[in-house]
């Protein structure tokens, strides 16, 4: 479904899709059609508009402002907050800690996540029950993830130090999410046991798209295992990894709800994310012009990211969203 | 696109007028849709509360019931929220502009912003009658150039809690009253196999009454005041104070995992406490209950002292640090919210909050029914205190609250040093 | 045309595969096992014995929480703010997505652009001044106060999977239903969404499951417990029950039923709107 479903879409996307004869038409016949056509995307436009650009809008006009959220923003202090974060060591330990998060993703639960689709995709006994269930933490709420999980690892008491307690491994058990040093390892196997079925899923649709001729041509030409997975899945599979590592970069950089629910970003900040640091100063600390411009800076990073990612990175594959602007310009 | 140019321009302009209109709003305060009239036509008056912890937890809504048999036409509305997640809703709801019907308050400075931005009501008028019944230094923290502006129900102090049986254990003969002393007892009590304090790392307030009941031994109530005043704290007593409590965490003092633990719950800092897992925990008025609520409870072996003094100090050992509890009431609640309030704390009512929930007493009249031992410990050392300074949290703007908060629990986790934190708080005093 | 050798060699081969598979399964399931089997029992038993089966069998945890009028009242809720969320988000998006697709027009790139820029805004960047506005419009405490921001960030991904579905049904058919005299509402009406009922029931799903599980907002706006979603119900239970795990545990599984018996309901348009999202986005 998906990526055939992409390639036949691609030339659609290149020309302007079918609405001919608008264009042969006097000018007011155009202008009627011109209005019609928006019309249909007021509704959308009206929604998107006052509640999500509005608000974007006015954060990039607070973080101009030193503002406690009381009267209106009057102290304005220009880049003020934005050369401050620079300086934040909490915020730049933010990015470095989104970078671990990302690097752990892309070094650890994608390969895994393709080994399990790969796995899945052989006729196995019980195949669709390991498919629903590797899938289903992906539906749960982060909340409750995060309380289970935060019950699971408490020290000694949790399920994890006892389970290691009693095959006499208590020395490896320990503080889990109550240490700086291991906070962010237990939160990536958490994250991992949420989220390693959906990226599960994206190979597995990916690995249905795979002509089944070319593993045949390929076992009679004697290619080993390793070499059909080489030189067929991994290069076939190519478009659906890449977007599977751009959603979980993404997912990383704008990670929150799991983390408060968890750790609240701590302990001494090991664990905090851009979000999270956001909301500290947003809805604690009444900055809400500092919180602003942090809110600003993530949206920014997201951005270039995915307008970057998008530019050199998927760019073969396929013509996504964002790069059709270029090519329609 | 001209629609979402108008939606935004239309937009920034509401969203001004509401920063503007903190005063406008009350205007229509009484027909907010927090403050409606039930399906049977009574006034709804929401109270928020913090008494997740028995026995308050069953008290209170038994108090507003009694209220309402009293007054047919008012429902108490109980909104009861857990300590941490109150603050962050709080915190909300004031720049909002909309606060509940009444709502508990600390006092000080986060009080004081709310004051300022004219969303609380103020209650000299309504509480006139009652002024001389309630116990003064109860009211302290509610009152700003003269105006009462919240209710007390509960006042208190920090000290620390200690479990005799296991200080025994350790071979520690009398609670120490210096730095040095209280400093060899954790060694003791380190070298005997015994935790010996219990912290909730994971919310921070606790740590920071460390910090606060050093600066204030080593500083004073008034140098604290002085550096409070001039937004400065970057004055040697507060760097020493940071040393003082380095000196502690360097003897790792804590129980294990503390950096995750939270206060109340089961493997929390009252837990172990609660559970005899630590010898002791610096903590206020309520940590008997909340140690039984979340742990066993320790019965007779739980004992209170003083936070000690410190050699060449400014502080004395009787000026006390803490803070009580009230409730204020939003501008423009219903006339009953005062109401409410002022049944609330008759002396008979108080009464049954001294000898139910374990407060203590702030109407003068109900101070015989305190025989609880240790809250009698607190409430003597409330009466002879010397000096006495509110939370740090709830004291200053709630951004310096933060950062002193933060900064010492980074403190405490290794990663900033003592002159770090003095400059850290002081650094975000002044952009205030 | 495979050696009878060679399949039993393939059979011996699968050995590890199911071994590891059932290994992962194990790590997965057993946190949600745990959850349910400690649910059964007291707040001691739980200490005394973590792994065992119950013994008794508590019920009570359970029995207490569906008999609580809260728990049913959250459900309600999250059913409401979900069902209400998705019909918003489908509804304008499909509209959207017809004029994306359909029409050839100026400033339609740029339209699309503005959407898809919008997958990288995340609730939290714009929770303050969201939450300002809604304070300024009286939706605090107000199930629009959530449904309007969910629908509106829901837009983007909603939008983006309809208008490629849209994209795919032939110019022809669009002509011949101009000829037959239908407006462009008339075949959007009456030939474009029942044709594309399976991409509706791909991105409802997916508005359902994001509503459902949304935090941040409900958190936030829903101040009175009227209106708590089961996620902010879950965190307050939390707080006020932490001394009674076992309670906690029956909670969070009783929490988790709805969601994994919608998933179970509708895991083809879950699946499928996943992977479209994601090859589309």
């Amino acid at each position: 479904m998906t990526s055939t479903y992409v390639k036949d879409a691609r030339p659609a996307v290149d020309q302007e899709p079918a609405a001919g004869p608008a264009n042969r038409r006097p000018r007011a016949r155009r202008v009627k059609d011109w209005l019609t056509a928006v019309s249909f995307t007021l509704p959308a436009l009206l929604l998107f508009g006052a509640l999500v650009l509005a608000p974007i809008l006015y954060a990039l006009y607070v973080s101009l402002f030193n503002w406690g959220g009381f009267g209106s923003p009057e102290d304005y202090t220009g880049l003020d907050n934005y050369t401050r974060l620079i300086d934040d060591p909490v915020f730049l330990g933010d990015l470095w800690r989104g970078l671990l998060l990302v690097l752990f993703s892309i070094v650890v639960q994608l390969p895994f996540a393709l080994a399990m689709a790969v796995a899945l995709n052989q006729k196995l006994r019980g195949r669709a029950v390991y498919r629903m269930l590797f899938f289903a933490p992906y539906v749960l709420s982060e909340v409750i993830t995060g309380v289970l999980f935060s019950m699971i690892f408490a020290p000694d008491d949790g399920l994890a130090d006892r389970f290691l307690g009693s095959i006499g491994l208590d020395g490896l058990g320990g503080l889990w999410f109550a240490d700086q040093d291991t906070v962010l390892p237990t939160l990536f196997l958490v994250m991992t046991w949420k989220y390693f079925g959906f990226h599960m899923m994206l190979y597995l649709a990916g690995l249905q798209n795979i002509p089944h001729e070319l593993y045949e041509a390929a076992r009679i030409d004697g290619a080993s295992a390793w070499h059909r997975f080489r030189y067929i899945t991994l290069p076939l599979l190519g478009p659906t990894v890449r977007i599977s590592a751009f959603l979980s970069v993404i997912g990383a950089i704008q990670l929150f709800d799991l983390v408060w629910v968890i750790s609240q970003g701590g302990p001494d900040h090991a664990s905090e994310t851009m979000a999270i640091t956001l909301f500290q100063f947003g809805f604690k600390r009444y900055q809400i012009g500092y919180a602003s411009a942090i809110s600003i800076a993530l949206f920014l990073i997201s951005l270039v990211f995915a307008l970057a990612y998008q530019r050199f990175v998927l760019r073969r594959d396929t013509e996504g969203a964002l790069t059709n602007m270029r090519a329609n310009r | 696109m001209p629609a979402s140019d108008f939606s935004r321009r239309r937009f920034l302009g509401a969203a001004s007028a509401a920063g503007l209109g903190a005063a406008a709003l009350t205007a229509c305060g009484g027909s907010d849709s927090g403050s409606g009239k039930d399906s049977s036509g009574r006034t709804i008056v929401e109270w928020w509360n913090i008494q997740t912890t028995e026995p308050s937890k069953t008290i209170w809504p038994e108090r507003a019931k009694a209220f309402e048999a009293k007054n047919p036409d008012v429902r108490i509305k109980l909104v009861t929220l857990e300590n941490d997640a109150y603050k962050s809703k709080m915190t909300a709801l004031t720049s909002s502009g909309k606060l509940p019907d009444i709502y508990h308050t600390w006092g000080g400075g986060v009080l004081k912003q709310q004051i300022d931005a004219g969303l609380v009501e103020d209650l000299t008028g309504p509480m006139e009658s009652m002024a001389d019944t309630l116990v003064p230094a109860s009211v302290k923290a509610y009152q700003f150039d003269g105006k009462t502006y919240a209710m007390p129900f509960d006042i208190g102090a920090v000290g620390f809690w200690y479990n005799k049986a296991l200080f025994k254990k350790a071979g520690i003969g009398a609670p120490p009253t210096t730095w040095a002393e209280y400093l060899d007892a954790v060694k003791k009590l380190k070298a005997a196999g015994i935790a010996p304090i219990a912290l909730a790392g994971k919310e921070k307030w606790p740590g920071m009454y460390y910090w606060a009941y050093l600066s204030m031994r080593i500083a004073g109530v008034d140098g604290l005041q002085k550096a409070a005043d001039e937004k400065d704290f970057t004055g040697d007593a507060f760097v020493k104070a940071g040393e003082r409590l380095k000196e502690l965490v360097a003897l790792e003092p804590f129980q294990k995992g503390f950096l995750g633990a939270a206060y109340s719950t089961p493997n929390g800092e009252a837990a172990a406490m609660g559970n005899g897992k630590a010898a002791m925990e610096l903590m206020g008025q309520w940590a008997p209950t909340v140690q039984a609520d979340a742990g066993k409870g320790i019965g007779k072996d739980l004992g209170f002292f003083s936070f000690p003094a410190v050699d060449g100090g400014a502080g004395a050992l009787t000026d006390v640090f803490g803070g009580g509890g009230g409730y204020a009431v939003r501008k423009g609640a219903p006339q009953a919210a005062a109401d409410f309030l002022k049944f609330f704390m008759t002396a008979e009512s108080d009464r049954i909050l001294v000898e139910k929930a374990n407060m203590i007493p702030v109407v003068k009249d109900a101070a015989s029914a305190l025989t609880d031992p240790n809250l009698t410990a607190v409430s003597d050392m409330l009466a002879k205190s010397t000096g006495f300074q509110l939370y740090l949290d709830q004291a200053y703007p709630p951004a310096v609250g933060q950062e002193v908060n933060d900064s010492v629990a980074a403190l405490i986790a290794g990663s900033k040093s003592p002159d770090q934190v003095a400059r850290s708080v002081t650094q975000v005093f002044k952009s205030q | 045309m495979t050696a009878p050798e060679a399949v039993g060699r393939r059979r011996f081969g699968k050995v590890p595969v199911y071994v590891i598979v059932w290994l992962v399964g194990i790590v997965m399931v057993t946190p949600l096992l745990y959850a349910l089997i400690s649910g059964f029992k007291s707040t001691d038993q739980l200490s005394s014995n973590p792994f065992g089966l119950p013994s008794p069998w508590v019920t009570s945890n359970y029995t207490d929480i569906l008999a609580s009028s809260s728990f049913w009242r959250m459900l309600g809720s999250s059913t409401l703010v979900a069902i209400g969320t998705t019909l918003l988000t489908v509804g304008a998006a499909a509209l959207a997505a017809f004029s994306l697709a359909r029409f050839a027009y100026r400033g339609r790139e740029l339209l699309f652009t503005l959407f898809t820029v919008g997958l990288m805004f995340p609730f939290a960047v714009a929770i303050l001044p969201l939450f300002i506005l809604l304070r300024t419009f009286g939706l605090l405490d107000n199930p629009w106060g959530v449904i309007l921001p969910q629908a509106a960030f829901g837009l983007p991904i909603t939008i983006v999977i309809l208008r490629g579905f849209f994209r795919a049904i032939p110019g022809e058919l669009e002509e011949a239903a101009t000829l037959d005299g239908c407006s462009p509402f008339g075949f959007f009406w009456r030939i474009l969404l029942p044709m594309a009922r399976p991409a509706l029931g791909t991105v409802s799903v997916l508005a359902v499951v994001s509503s459902w599980n949304n935090f941040l907002l409900p958190l936030l706006v829903f101040t009175q417990e009227t209106w708590w979603t089961i996620p902010v119900g879950v965190q307050q239970f939390q707080g006020q029950y932490a001394a009674d795990i076992a309670r906690v545990f029956a909670y969070l599984v009783l929490a988790m039923v709805p969601a994994l018996a919608f998933y179970a309901v509708a895991e083809r348009q879950l699946i499928g709107g996943i992977t479209m999202g994601a090859t589309k986005g």
